[in-house]
């Protein structure tokens, strides 16, 4: 078999085998409801929360502020749909152009049903308007929910500033830190967050499970209702085998995080670099923002779709991803690229590169080299490339 | 990864007819604005009326490049108007299939080779009109070339010819 090279990490990562390997018990010998009476199943609730003793740990938070869910997209519907219900007095949601549409189509449902909804806007690096957002909120803004990164151009938003601009006007501050969390520092308590949602499988951990933070005081509804599991805050049977591996890839990513911040930076920038020199036309995205995450990166590629791209990667056993509208089979490109004011065109040659701390520097050379044939060939054929 | 058949493959690696001609006989360029996508297309038109040569370059993923190369391919040689009547389904058949979600893709290149047939024919009466005022009775006419029957001061003619259709079409006559 062919190697390949993954480099779609903000996709999904691989999980860490440290993380299989301390979940296995618990599909196996070890299979008890923990909240079961008798002593086989209520052993377990012990692994649950050594787990969320981790997931805390990492984001400086208590044990007690951890609940967990199904995932990314479940903890974002609990923080908005939640928060709305909180005060009937603040029924507004304020959050920005560029959010994963879990915030985005949440959001706009919620609109529908009579919630207010304001958008800030991002300048042309993807770096969030603090004055457009200030503009937004209001006495009646229930939430204020800003990603802590993008997905697609690895940019991190000032969260301090968002949260005092949200504590202004008594509004609740969310953060979607899903690419950020194990990939970047992040510390609640310092940086003012109130709701965080956080995902397993962004972070070496596996699918279909993820935590809410909700800071102590908050009396957050619950989305999904049931028995008394989290104490009511998230109900339905705990999903022991993901909570235990959530757990593990966060105590792995706490000890990794300051190699992942310098090492993956190191990487990415050679790749920055080395594609620059070799690619006519490459040209990278926000790549004059203040702050951005280690390993992600947005290439446009000038006068070559990105699909075409995409698909002869594929053949080299490289996987990227891009936001083009043939790959989605949507209409349109991706809204954040939209949002920063690249063109249509433009936007349709976008490529997201994201790495991982088992990426490589000769990965990358050979992706680079791979590349410099493949943007070569496409643009002998395409009508732009003059 | 959408699911493309070997052929489909093929033509998008080694994509026939790409490029541009020289002094093309028609010329288009056209998006389609469902995906962004874009092609430029030339084509030569013989005596006879057939597509003689063809050439296209495209901005578009695997199945608009190969869409693109198979159209050029099944439209040589035949007569314009036959060539005109490839189906978009004559594409995705001839390319061995297609998913459902990339048949727009093909659209472009019908497109693109409608442009370029409407290009050549008003280059053509463009002439055809200039001829006229002339008083030169035509044989033939293709943008690069005019056949006329017996002109009475043959080297008089050629030039009258090449300084109008060239203004009018930027076109050079032999």
């Amino acid at each position: 078999m062919m190697d390949t090279i993954y480099l779609d990490n903000a996709a999904t990562t691989r999980v860490a085998p440290e993380v299989v390997e301390a979940m296995m018990p618990y599909f196996t010998e070890e299979f008890g409801n923990p909240s079961s009476f008798h002593t086989f199943g209520s052993s377990q609730m012990e692994a649950v929360e050594t787990a969320r003793g981790q997931v805390a740990r990492l984001l400086g938070a208590r044990a007690e502020e951890i609940f967990f869910t199904s995932g990314g997209t479940e903890s974002d519907n609990q923080a908005l749909r939640g928060a709305v219900q909180i005060d009937p007095t603040r029924k507004g949601i304020v959050t920005s152009a560029i959010e994963h549409p879990a915030i985005l189509e949440t959001a706009r449902l919620l609109e529908k049903k009579g919630c207010s909804l304001g958008i800030a806007e991002v300048n042309s690096n993807g770096e969030l308007d603090l004055d457009s957002l200030k503009k937004l909120v209001d006495q009646q803004t229930a939430i204020v929910s800003i990603m802590a990164a993008n997905n697609e151009t690895g940019v991190i938003m000032p969260l301090e500033k968002i949260s005092e601009i949200a504590k202004e006007e008594g509004a609740l501050f969310h953060t979607d830190a899903v690419q950020m969390v194990g990939k970047s520092p992040v510390d609640v308590h310092a940086l003012g967050i109130d709701l965080l949602s956080l995902s397993a499988h962004k972070l070496h951990g596996p699918k279909g499970c993820g935590a809410i933070y909700i800071r102590r005081g908050i009396d957050l509804p619950p989305l999904i209702t049931g028995g008394h599991q989290e104490r009511g805050v998230r109900s339905g049977t705990y999903n022991v085998p993901g909570i235990v591996g959530l757990g593990k890839a966060a105590d792995l990513a706490l000890t990794h995080l300051t190699d992942t911040v310098v090492e993956e930076r190191k990487l990415r920038e050679l790749f920055e670099q080395q594609v620059k020199e070799r690619c006519p036309g490459a040209m990278i995205v926000a790549e004059g923002a203040a702050m951005r995450l280690p390993g992600t990166v947005t290439v446009i590629f000038r006068g070559i779709e990105s699909e075409a791209v995409l698909t002869l990667l594929d053949m080299h056993g490289i996987y990227a991803s891009s936001g083009s509208a043939c790959s989605t089979g949507s209409k349109d490109p991706s809204h954040v690229l939209y949002a920063m004011g690249i063109d249509y065109t433009l936007a349709n040659s976008a490529l997201r590169f994201s790495l991982s701390r088992y990426t490589s520097e000769t990965e990358i050379e050979s992706v680079v080299s791979v590349l410099e044939t493949i943007v070569e060939r496409l643009r002998r054929i395409s009508p732009y490339s003059e | 990864m959408w699911k493309y058949s070997d052929v489909l493959m093929d033509h998008f690696m080694n994509p026939r007819n790409v490029g541009s001609l020289p002094s093309p006989d028609g010329h288009s360029e056209v998006g389609s604005p469902q995906c962004g996508d874009a092609m430029y297309l030339d084509i030569d038109i013989d005596d006879q009326g057939r597509i003689s040569e063809i050439a296209f370059k495209t901005f578009g993923c695997a199945g608009a490049i190969a869409s693109a190369s198979a159209l050029t391919e099944m439209a040589k040689g035949l007569p314009v108007e036959d060539a005109l009547k490839i189906k978009n389904s004559q594409i995705a058949e001839f390319l061995g299939g297609m998913p459902p979600e990339k048949f727009h893709c093909s659209v472009m290149g019908h497109q693109a080779l409608k442009t370029a047939v409407e290009d050549f024919r008003s280059k053509c009466a463009e002439i055809g009109k200039i001829l006229e005022e002339e008083g030169i009775p035509a044989a033939l006419i293709r943008p690069g070339r005019v056949y006329i029957s017996s002109p009475d001061d043959l080297e008089k003619t050629k030039k009258v010819l090449s300084d109008r259709i060239e203004r009018a079409i930027s076109v050079k006559v032999k």
